[in-house]
Parts: structure tokens; C-alpha cells; sequence
């Protein structure tokens, strides 16, 4: 047993590295290797109800706070948001507070608008990317008040009827950081609605905003955004062909939850081999 | 008077600021939009500011053999992107997109998925149950982790509404007094500033 634990407590890293590596791409050609089916969060709902009880022609504000670094979890959310906005004819304005997350963004609404379904989306007319402002987010909130659409400088048949943000009727904010708290600070003032879709590390930062009523509802982390694609696709009303068609093209979040389930996996075997040379270790020691 | 201006405009400010909050209207509309302009104003010179250290700061390293390599290569990409972006535009589908799409989004996503590498190699050598608090928090973060993941809920049904019991319960209360200590520390400093006690930022 002491050669054992002896061996264990020299394991080098790269092994760690190697088994983690190994379960998070083995997942990925083996997608049923864990039971898929989960129940879906009341936060999730909330965001799901709030933007399919919207009116035809309503305004969301999309804030894409988010770089390549978090896509894995935080793209899924805001495509399938952006195809709900665009199944109930919504229009949708993205602003960028990160400079290096616009091609991210337009990538994105280019790739949609390529599909079937969204082939009539139009820019300017139903989605604008709003771009970058080197403003404070408190500025540019106070400025959107005072004139929305110059603000940014963009002009579009999307911006008919819409003066001030008091115009818009949702706003979602999507980070992986403290950003979201930039709006809920000028929420009391101005008393904007709004929702998250955050990365897991930091969705608990968030929890109090919910539990307040300040957020309507969060997407939270990779199951968040995995609940969300399940949801729209539950309530999809089609065909069964189209039905795997929307399934095949609405799975990026989906696709992950195995991998993810797989190294969560990994990590509670090292932390239980971990416990176990310290336990075995103290119990050595006091004998001796 | 090189402090004392700085000082006067932060005390105006900032009792603007917080009487905009109690009188909102149009008394304050012009001079809200007139700060805004301003802030935008510095932001871009800052960030000619920006611009003009990082040419200096490559320079004297290709100019004097500091790590030359490495700044001739960073900045031809930096030219690189500028002129594609200005001929072709950053649209999707242009050689600024093809560069964005499959030479900065691979690294970035690399960069940050290293983290969980060493969070697995971190949890093994120092996740350990050293004392009551640490087993509480190693119960709590595999509750949540399950509660997380599909796997928790099939192996029983009550694991995702006891992760968001912790979620709920213990994590928010912990995370409201940090929050509404933090808030006070930034109202304190906010009265400092206003009143000229605190003077670093004006480099004092």
C-alpha cells in the first residue's frame, strides 16, 4: 500500500493533464455515453417565457460581453436567444463592450441568417450590430436615455419607433464577469428589464440579482445554455424531418455535457485519491 | 492650483452625479450628454495614447535587441490586421475575419482552457479534507458540481434542487455581505474622492 500511495503522491502532472485532455475529447465522438436528459432551471424558463410572451416587432438589446475565451459556454446561449428573438419576429440590437468580441458576434448572426429558416432576416431591418463604444457602460445607459439610436451612430429601418432605451422591452447581458452589475446598478434608476446568461464560475455573483427580482431570469453555465436549446426545441411546432433538422443544427451546448460531465468525473476521482494519501499519510505518521 | 482644480471638478461631479438620481429630469439632460461627449473624447485620445506606447515600446526593443523577434512578429501582425481591415473591411467573409476567425479564436479559447488543466492538477494536490470548513466546502462544491452536470440528476432527482438550495441559501448570504461591504468601501471612497482626502488618482 505505501509503494501505492508512494507512486500517487509522485504522479506527475501531465498525467492529470493527459486524463482531463482524454475526457474532454472522448465525449465528443461518443455523445450517449451519460444519460442526456435534465430537468430545466426556473431561471432558464423565466428567460424562455419572457422573450415568447414578447409582442411582433418588439426591441431586445443584446450586450455581447464576451470574447473566444468563454464561447464554448456562452455562444450557445446567445445563438439560440438571437433564434428565438428571430422565430417571434423580435428586432434585435447587439452592442459589443469588448472590442474583441464583434467578429465573434457578426460571425455568428452570419452564420444564422445562412440558415433556411432565417434566410429573410435582414441587417438593419431585424438584427443591427450596434459595435463598440469606448465608453463607460453607466455613459452609455445615460446616453441611451437621453437619444438611442445616435448614441451609436447607426441608422436602419430597426430603429423606427425606438427614442430611448425606455423603448426597448428586454435586454439580455452575456459574460463571464462582474459586467451584468454595470446595468443592475442603473436598473433602480431607470428600471429596465433585464436577463443574464452567464458562465458558471461566475453565475453564484449573480444569484442575489434573481433572488431580488432584478434579473427576470439567467442562463447559467453550459447547462444553462443546454436546458435553453432543449426548451426551444421542445416548442418547436414542425414536422418530424425538420424537426432532426433543428435538432442537428441546435446541439452546440448539448454536444458538450457529456465532455463535461466525463472530466467533472475525472476531477472527483483525483480529489477522492487526493483525500485518500492524506488520510492514509496522518494515519502512518501518528502510528509511527 | 494643479491640485486644487482637479479636486473642485471631482467634487462638482460627483454631487452632480449623485443628484441626478434624486432630480432626474430635464435639468440635468444637457449636462449628462455633455459629460458622456467628454468621456468619449478621452477614451479615444486615450487610446491614441494607446497606440503611440505600443510603436514606442516595440521599437526600442527591435532598436536595442531586447526579444526583437518576438516584436517584429507582433507587430506585423498588428499591421497586418490594420491594413487588411482598412482595404477589405471586418466583415464576415475578409481576410481581417479569416485571420480574427482562425488565427485569434483558436488562441484565446486555448489560452483559457488551459485553465481547467490546472484546476484538475490544483484540486488533487490541495482539495483536502483538513479540517470541518474544508469538508464542508469540498460536500458543497461536489453537490454543486453534480447539480451542474446530467449526470447528478440521473443518479437522483432531489441532487439539482439541493444544489440550488446551497445556491439559494448559504452562497447568496455570503455573497450579499461581500457585495454590501464592497458597496460601502465604494461610497466611502466616493466621499474621499469628493472631498479631496483621497488623492491618488491624481497621482499624489
Amino acid at each position: 500500500m505505501e509503494k501505492l500511495v508512494d507512486i500517487l503522491k509522485k504522479l506527475d502532472r501531465r498525467w492529470i493533464f493527459l486524463l482531463i485532455f482524454l475526457s474532454c475529447i472522448i465525449p465528443f465522438w461518443f455523445p450517449t455515453l451519460f444519460k442526456q436528459e435534465f430537468s430545466t432551471s426556473k431561471e432558464t424558463q423565466r428567460v424562455y417565457d419572457i422573450i415568447e410572451g414578447l409582442d411582433e416587432g418588439d426591441a431586445v438589446f443584446i450586450d455581447w460581453a464576451f470574447n473566444p475565451t468563454l464561447q464554448a459556454e456562452l455562444l450557445p446561449m446567445a445563438e439560440q436567444t438571437i433564434k428565438q428573438c428571430f422565430d417571434n419576429k423580435l428586432r434585435v440590437f447587439i452592442y459589443y463592450p469588448d472590442l474583441t468580441a464583434i467578429s465573434l458576434g457578426e460571425n455568428l448572426v452570419a452564420n444564422i441568417v445562412k440558415e433556411e429558416k432565417y434566410s429573410k432576416m435582414e441587417k438593419g431591418v431585424d438584427y443591427i450590430h450596434l459595435g463598440y463604444l469606448p465608453i463607460s457602460i453607466d455613459m452609455m445607459i445615460f446616453s441611451m436615455y437621453s437619444d438611442f439610436k445616435s448614441t451609436f451612430g447607426k441608422e436602419g429601418k430597426i430603429f423606427k419607433g425606438i427614442k430611448t432605451f425606455n423603448d426597448i422591452k428586454y435586454m439580455m447581458s452575456f459574460a463571464g464577469s462582474a459586467h451584468p452589475e454595470y446595468y443592475l446598478l442603473l436598473q433602480r434608476r431607470f428600471g429596465f428589464r433585464m436577463g443574464a446568461g452567464v458562465t458558471a464560475v461566475t453565475g453564484p455573483d449573480f444569484i442575489p440579482y434573481l433572488q431580488t427580482g432584478q434579473l427576470d431570469g439567467m442562463l447559467f453555465g453550459l447547462k444553462g445554455a443546454a436546458e435553453y436549446e432543449n426548451l426551444r426545441l421542445k416548442n418547436l411546432d414542425v414536422s418530424e424531418e425538420q424537426y432532426k433538422k433543428e435538432k442537428k443544427l441546435n446541439q452546440k451546448a448539448n454536444a458538450g455535457m457529456a465532455s463535461l460531465t466525463l472530466s467533472h468525473l475525472i476531477m472527483f476521482a483525483f480529489i477522492g485519491i487526493g483525500n485518500f494519501i492524506y488520510f492514509y499519510e496522518r494515519k502512518y505518521k501518528k502510528s509511527n | 492650483m494643479k491640485k486644487e482644480i482637479p479636486i473642485l471638478i471631482g467634487f462638482f461631479a460627483t454631487i452632480g452625479w449623485y443628484l441626478e438620481f434624486f432630480f432626474a429630469g430635464t435639468f440635468f439632460e444637457n449636462w449628462k450628454m455633455f459629460f458622456t461627449t467628454g468621456f468619449r473624447s478621452v477614451a479615444i485620445v486615450g487610446l491614441l495614447v494607446g497606440v503611440v506606447n505600443v510603436l514606442r515600446v516595440n521599437y526600442s526593443r527591435i532598436k536595442y535587441n531586447n526579444d526583437r523577434w518576438f516584436s517584429v512578429y507582433q507587430m506585423s501582425i498588428i499591421f497586418l490586421m490594420v491594413i487588411l481591415a482598412s482595404l477589405r473591411g471586418v466583415s464576415p467573409g475578409t481576410p481581417f475575419d479569416a485571420m480574427y476567425t482562425f488565427g485569434f479564436i483558436p488562441l484565446d479559447a486555448t489560452v483559457f482552457s488551459l485553465l481547467a488543466f490546472y484546476v484538475a492538477s490544483a484540486s488533487y494536490r490541495s482539495f483536502k479534507i483538513k479540517s470541518i470548513e474544508s469538508a464542508f466546502l469540498l460536500v458543497a462544491a461536489i453537490l454543486i458540481m453534480l447539480s451542474k452536470m446530467p449526470l447528478g440528476e440521473a443518479m437522483w432527482s432531489k441532487i439539482p434542487a439541493i444544489g440550488e438550495w446551497i445556491m439559494d441559501g448559504p452562497t447568496s448570504a455570503g455573497k450579499r455581505a461581500i457585495l454590501f461591504g464592497a458597496y460601502l468601501g465604494g461610497l466611502t471612497m466616493m466621499i474621499r474622492i469628493a472631498f479631496g482626502l483621497e488623492k491618488s488618482h491624481l497621482s499624489d
